[in-house]
């Protein structure tokens, strides 16, 4: 029963993988913005590569794993055809965590490729890959999840699930140790800063890269692991919510 | 032992706020029965469909698909029916073969049986040459008629059918039509929504009237156009048409009034047979020669004007007992 419902999941995450991933509003918001961003943070700045690959490396998997579910489920509101996964017989969960895998893949492919020319380009090697390896799939898992929370807004324009997705998201970046080091903040950003899943991703990268993470990599899994069964809890709530409604 | 019903809706009701979409409605239908939704727009067919596929939640009542209640058993009753909505809400991207796998996939059919499967129904629906071809390439008839295929890659036993001719040419219409008609042939039971009482007329076994949320009638087409007694007449046309003539066919018993429609006269009545006797009686006493001589039935629309315009005639058919499964 369980494996047949991880059959159908899987037709989903394949089917979003051949009709998402190069939509404009995925490209903009999964590639083109975390690439920008990382460009503004680092050029004319001279900061060591320790520094900045654990920030390519999360904020590439922050953005862009959480992009695919925002374009995909409202584009599937305005076409209908997330009516066709309402009227199969498979869950609504199966459906949520179908979605939720081509969001994974997607914002562990681009990670992959952007740290990737991050550690040759930067000669920082990876010393713990346990860790680094950790970091960016259990992220991409967090992140794909809290799209398709954002998600079950109801609406067939991509734009505005995204605008309020990124009312989150950016000011994520700013308490979660990418741009002040986390043993530079005032302890209640550092209170904060626990609290966003993108300092445990940062965190763990350093970890990755040989650097030791500032609440210890226990605390940082712990918390990635309780933000995403929250996500994908409470996207779940409001995804029924909606549907009761419509 | 009483055979299961396809359908059986007991008090569905939705509810969006304020607004009551759909209002306490029951109806039955039986395994392999063409049952047709009739209504005007916004009379509620979408949302009831809605309900009865799961894709929206009732607020009030219960439906069950062969047995199997929508809510509580859905994954069950959902894979035992295929929905076409009143859009063709086709993957544009994918191929045709790829939207028939894809929903094969997501309905557990195993990889050989969808795959033969998908390859039938592109043959039967005339669009096996263009397989491999995305469907955003394809007319708005090509486009319904992968969304009916897409609804029967699961073997399904009900198929919900939510206007499926609205906006189409002529010939994608007849195509359609005939396919479902085929299909229930087949034993396949239909549910059928639409707003056009021709199409309702002419392929439904039995029809919903639906109005304002609510069930007006259900019966068999032609049940419901007989119940419409007053809408009957018997229509006459003369080689020559004499001084008084329209007078004295008035003073027939059974005619209740006479109206002059070109070169003919319309007699309105509600017993066809004796007014068509007596015509033929005062058309031989007088010795006339007479062009043709019909009774006239009421349509379809007759009956629908009159069911959705003024609700109290609803009531009407429902003491004549022409209510066959509204509860």
């Amino acid at each position: 029963m369980l494996l047949d419902e991880l059959r159908r999941s899987w037709a989903i995450t394949i089917k979003d993988m051949k009709i998402y991933y190069l939509r404009p509003p995925a490209l903009m918001f999964g590639v083109l913005f975390p690439v920008a961003l990382f460009f503004t943070f680092s050029i004319g700045r001279s900061m060591p590569p320790e520094r900045l690959l654990p920030v390519l490396a999360a904020q590439t998997v922050f953005w862009s794993a959480s992009s695919i579910g925002p374009t995909a489920i409202p584009l599937e509101r305005r076409t209908r055809t997330f009516e066709r996964f309402l009227s199969a017989p498979i869950s609504l969960i199966s459906v949520l965590w179908g979605k939720m895998m081509a969001g994974f893949l997607f914002g562990l492919g681009i990670t992959t490729l952007a740290t990737g020319i991050g550690v040759v380009w930067a000669s920082q090697p990876v010393l713990n890959p346990l860790a680094f390896a950790i970091g960016i799939m259990l992220s991409a898992m967090v992140y794909s999840a809290m799209g398709i929370l954002f998600a079950s807004i109801p609406t067939g324009s991509p734009g505005e699930v995204i605008i309020p997705l990124n009312f989150v998201r950016i000011p994520l970046m700013f308490v979660s140790g990418m741009f002040i080091p986390l043993d530079q903040m005032p302890k209640i950003g550092v209170y904060a800063a626990f609290l966003s899943p993108l300092s445990h991703t940062l965190d763990l990268i350093r970890l990755g890269i040989g650097r030791p993470s500032y609440f210890g990599s226990l605390s940082n899994i712990g918390v990635l692991i309780v933000w995403l069964l929250a996500f994908l809890f409470v996207g779940q709530i409001f995804h029924k919510i909606i549907m009761k409604r419509e | 032992m009483t055979e299961m019903k396809a359908i059986e809706a007991k008090g569905l009701t939705k509810r969006y706020g304020d607004f009551l979409a759909v209002d306490h409605i029951s109806f039955e239908v039986e395994q392999g029965e063409l049952f047709g939704f009739l209504g005007p727009n916004g009379a509620g067919k979408t949302t009831t469909i809605r309900m009865l596929t799961g894709v929206s939640t009732p607020t009030q009542g219960e439906a069950s698909i062969m047995g199997h209640n929508i809510v509580k058993e859905s994954v069950k009753a959902k894979s035992l029916m295929g929905i076409v909505p009143d859009i063709s809400n086709v993957y544009s991207e994918l191929s045709a073969w790829e939207n028939l796998t894809f929903t094969g996939k997501l309905y557990g059919v195993p990889k050989a049986k969808r795959e033969e499967k998908a390859e039938d129904l592109l043959k039967r629906f005339g669009l096996h040459d263009r397989r491999a071809d995305k469907v955003e390439e394809f007319s708005r008839g090509m486009k319904r008629r992968v969304c009916i295929a897409m609804a029967l890659v699961n073997d399904s036993r009900l198929l919900f059918l939510d206007e499926p001719t609205a906006g189409l040419d002529v010939k994608s219409v007849r195509v359609i039509r005939k396919l479902v008609r085929d299909l229930n042939e087949e034993g396949l039971t239909v549910f059928l929504t639409t707003h056009n009482i021709e199409e309702a007329s002419r392929m439904c076994d039995r029809i919903a009237i639906i109005n304002r949320g609510k069930i007006a009638a259900v019966d068999t087409p032609e049940r419901l156009k007989s119940a419409m007694k007053t809408s009957q007449a018997v229509e006459v046309a003369f080689t020559e048409v004499k001084a008084r003539l329209q007078k004295r066919l008035d003073a027939l018993p059974s005619v209740r009034e006479v109206q002059k429609r070109g070169d003919k006269i319309r007699l309105l009545t509600e017993e066809p047979s004796k007014t068509l006797k007596e015509v033929w009686h005062f058309i031989e006493e007088n010795d006339l020669d007479p062009i043709t001589l019909n009774t006239i039935g009421p349509s379809l629309e007759d009956v629908f004007l009159q069911l959705t315009g003024v609700e109290m005639e609803a009531e009407i058919i429902h003491k004549r007992g022409g209510r066959r499964g509204a509860r």
